[in-house]
């Protein structure tokens, strides 16, 4: 001790003077090891194929898991964990204040020419289509097996559905294979099997919702495609429109329904046969409020940037039903007991129908789910993990190790507010990042300016043969008949009371598919000549948009001698007057009988 | 000499503070059956496990999992054995005794011992940071690495309680196979050696009851790879453990005075 006392400066400076070394040392020694790189700011380029999301929230199809690095490799999912050892020279993505989910699954589309893109950009990369041409499902069914760079979202499909003839689903000019009694459902069944069909969807629709009377399969008939379903190992899921058709078709032992029912709410003690039924539900909400008046297109449009909005999905966006039809309230609350009592909700759209977009309108579905009272997880588990489980399908929906890189990034934090995931930060598919801004992409019209001078029968210079087209498609009762006689279209026919509106006459479409958009940018006017009978009658002018929106329609009369008649382009109210689907002459308004002859049909 | 602590300034209980921390950490550097165990154990299970096991391995989170708690599992080392072993050891011999008649205050020793715990610590911390940063592939934040090496050096504090506890009362003979036993199982129980989520469910629970267990969290914590209980949760179970250990240990003092 009597050094402490003797030498009071010396060891109280040396051991200060080694306690501060041994302090900078230890701190310079932190201040050298390695940090992570730096990673790129969402909002520049993505990276494509080999990439890392880093220190992201992560929705894994089921739960919100703060904090993680997502590494992407070769189109998959190489690894999910917390500071995940990454080489150096992978390109990282910062996902601090971003939510990362799986790619969106809209198990409620009805797929129609570019949709599949428009879906793509919203970041809904699969979809689970509920009734399409059987051929375009075929076409576009090889892709979901490829990891190859796409620009559409993959397609599972039931492809054609089972219906009455003249049913619900016959009234949209694809030609349906339709059934009328139980004995034909095997047969049926089988059919759908050999064209690929995914699952079978039924429709038991009598119109009595909306003040129609169309003709619907019988409850035998429909007992009888689902055990065939069954006995081939599909699914079968039933579009109702009422709680007492869902409620029979739990009895008849459907596996899913495509829609919930407006009409009514249903009870608890139900809602609670569903679950133990395991029966899921995809209510298409979207399209239920649509339909009660009260759709989500311009609050959707309003999150949206402009110009990652395409034509069509801001035409069915707006779009509106002729008359309200049922109340959400209904929809809404019967959702809510379902889900209350451990029923299995998908999300789905329906769009393209009259106030849905395809893409878009999950992002709306989403919001209306939380409506039900669903958690953002359990409304993003619906959107996700649980279609693909509910239908069987493997490998999407979920974001784990070895799954197809299908990822929505988001800026947000979706846990707290679901609404953010309108504000998509990137897309990518199969590892590939997507393009988020509309990029039109029909095919051209090829340089011809004469589409039929009618010398060689009902045939155009390119596009399909014009055909009859009437409101009898939607339920109606008119007609017409075309005829190429002396070089001109005979077009004949009667408009008969039996739709909320009256058409009937002749219709071409330019694409290889009936109605599909083609480019005829640059083109000014239709010109053709007519005469008839001095009768009122329109052309009209088919857009992007499917055909369940109306079309542009410019009158015109048909007066007893030939007379050339020239329309600009811009009078017929599409979203773009370059982009036409298809073209027609048709006799509107009152009941009555026509005929008028037409010649030189023209866009120049 | 008579020295009335009471009347000098925070400077010389500092300076007392500092020097007696200079010869405790001198002595136990001096004892290489404590030093070289204590600094090469950590070292060489991390090697082990995190450079060697995982080299080419997948993408894991395993070894900047395993910093976090062989960093804790290194600082809890020099602590329990510094104060276990070494306080009965200088109670028997008589060493206490003497340092008492000292004027140097109580304070001062266990500032001592609890510095240098955190010495060695903080010797294990550099080592372990530099196999980790430059053998096993971890990268942190910057704000991430000064924060975990915040968190375990701080744990020297909580677990010299335990240490000081266990040398209050054993035996000089018993407290190495008492603070072997305390050290071992508390490391393996409370997730130190490997995940505490590969242990059943009741040991998981169990595991509350260490110290160890909360600092390995609070340390996981810092690199976002804990278990998601809130901070509060660890803070107060651990106070709460480690005022125990304090009157524990005060009991075994008052005991051996009054003999």
């Amino acid at each position: 001790m009597t050094g402490m006392a003797g030498d009071e400066r010396s060891p109280w400076r040396r051991d200060f003077w080694i306690a501060a070394v041994a302090v900078a040392v230890f701190a310079g020694v932190l201040m050298v090891l390695p940090v992570p790189e730096p990673a790129d700011p969402p909002g520049g380029p993505l990276p494509e194929t080999n990439f890392a999301v880093v220190d992201v929230t992560v929705f894994d199809g089921e739960e919100f898991r703060p904090h993680r690095d997502v590494r992407v490799e070769d189109g998959r999912i190489r690894a999910v964990g917390q500071r995940l050892r990454l080489p150096d020279d992978l390109p990282r993505v910062d996902g601090r204040g971003h939510t990362l989910l799986p790619g969106l699954i809209d198990a409620h589309t009805h797929t129609y020419g570019m949709v599949l893109n428009d879906s793509l950009r919203f970041g809904v990369t699969t979809v689970f289509d509920q009734f399409t041409q059987p051929s375009l499902a075929a076409m576009k069914r090889p892709a979901r097996e490829s990891l190859a760079r796409t620009d559409e979202a993959d397609l599972f499909s039931a492809g054609n559905l089972a219906t009455a003839p003249g049913g619900h689903g016959t009234q949209f000019g694809v030609p349906v294979e339709t059934l009328t009694g139980p004995g034909e459902a095997p047969a049926f069944v089988a059919a759908r099997k050999e064209e690929g069909a995914d699952w079978i969807k039924i429709v038991w629709e009598d119109g009595g919702t909306f003040g129609a009377d169309i003709p619907t399969l019988d409850r035998e008939t429909i007992a009888a495609v689902i055990e065939a379903a069954h006995a081939e190992g599909m699914l079968a899921v039933i579009h109702i429109s009422t709680l007492e058709h869902g409620l029979a078709a739990l009895e008849m032992g459907i596996d899913g329904l495509v829609h919930v029912w407006g009409d009514e709410v249903i009870s608890e003690e139900d809602a609670a046969r569903f679950a133990e039924a395991g029966v899921f539900v995809i209510p298409t909400l979207s399209v239920r409020v649509a339909a009660a008046g009260e759709s989500m297109g311009p609050e959707l449009l309003e999150a949206t940037e402009p110009q990652h909005v395409s034509p069509m999905q801001r035409q069915t966006l707006t779009g509106t039903f002729p008359r309200p039809v049922g109340t959400s309230e209904a929809a809404v609350e019967s959702v809510r007991r379902l889900h209350a009592s451990g029923v299995r909700i998908l999300a789905g759209t329906d769009a393209p129908n009259p106030g849905t977009g395809f893409g878009i309108s999950m992002h709306g579905e989403l919001r209306l789910l939380e409506r039900a009272g669903l958690s953002p997880a359990e409304a993003l588990a619906a959107a996700t993990a649980h279609p693909p489980d509910a239908f069987g399908i493997e490998d999407r929906g979920r974001l784990a190790r070895g799954r197809i890189a299908d990822l929505l990034l988001v800026a947000g934090d979706l846990e707290n507010d679901l609404s953010r995931s309108t504000a998509i930060a990137g897309v990518w598919k199969d590892g590939f990042p997507v393009e988020a801004a509309w990029v039109a992409s029909y095919p051209k019209a090829p340089d011809l300016y004469l589409i039929s001078d009618f010398t060689d029968g009902v045939e155009a210079s390119f596009g399909l043969d014009w055909q009859e087209t009437a409101d009898s498609l939607r339920g109606g009762s008119s007609h017409a008949t075309l005829s190429a006689r002396d070089g001109a279209l005979h077009v004949e026919g009667a408009l008969v009371p039996g739709f909320v509106f009256l058409w009937a006459g002749a219709i071409w479409s330019p694409g290889e598919e009936r109605l599909q958009p083609v480019d005829f940018t640059g083109r000014q006017v239709v010109r053709f000549r007519v005469r008839g009978d001095g009768g009122d009658y329109a052309v009209q002018l088919f857009g992007a948009a499917p055909q369940s929106t109306a079309p542009g329609s410019v009158p015109f009369t048909a007066p007893p001698e030939w007379t050339e008649v020239e329309i600009p382009l811009e009078r017929f109210e599409t979203a773009n007057p370059g982009i036409i689907a298809g073209l027609s002459f048709v006799a509107t308004g009152d009941p009555r009988e026509f005929a008028f002859e037409l010649d030189d049909v023209e866009i120049r | 000499m008579t020295v009335n602590t009471a009347r000098h300034g925070l400077l010389w209980h500092l300076r007392i503070a500092l020097l007696e921390t200079r010869f405790q950490f001198l002595s136990s550097l001096r004892l290489p059956a404590f030093a070289v165990p204590t600094l090469l154990f950590p070292l060489f299970f991390y090697f082990f496990f995190a450079v060697l096991f995982q080299a080419g391995g997948p993408s894991l989170t395993g070894p900047t999992y395993m910093l976090a708690t062989y960093g804790v599992f290194g600082v809890l080392a020099p602590s329990i054995f510094g104060f276990g072993v070494g306080l009965a050891q200088e109670r028997d011999t008589g060493a206490l005794l003497l340092k008492r008649t000292t004027p140097m205050p109580t304070a001062a020793y266990l500032f001592a011992r609890v510095g240098t715990a955190a010495i060695f610590g903080a010797v294990v911390v550099l080592a372990l940071f530099l196999l980790a940063g430059f053998a096993a592939g971890v990268e942190l934040h910057r704000g991430q690495w000064f924060s975990l090496a915040g968190v375990v050096l701080a744990a020297a504090l909580p677990f010299s309680a335990v240490g000081l506890a266990i040398g209050a009362w054993a035996k000089q003979q018993a407290a190495v196979a008492v603070v072997n036993l305390v050290f071992i199982a508390m490391s393996v129980l409370s997730g130190l050696w490997f995940p505490i989520s590969m242990l059943p469910g009741f040991l998981q629970d169990f595991a509350n009851v260490f110290p160890a267990y909360h600092l390995g969290q609070l340390a996981l914590r810092t690199i976002d790879l804990d278990l998601g209980r809130p901070l509060w949760f660890h803070l107060a179970l651990l106070a709460g453990q480690t005022a125990v250990c304090l009157a524990v240990a005060a009991a075994g003092f008052r005991r051996f005075s009054g003999r």
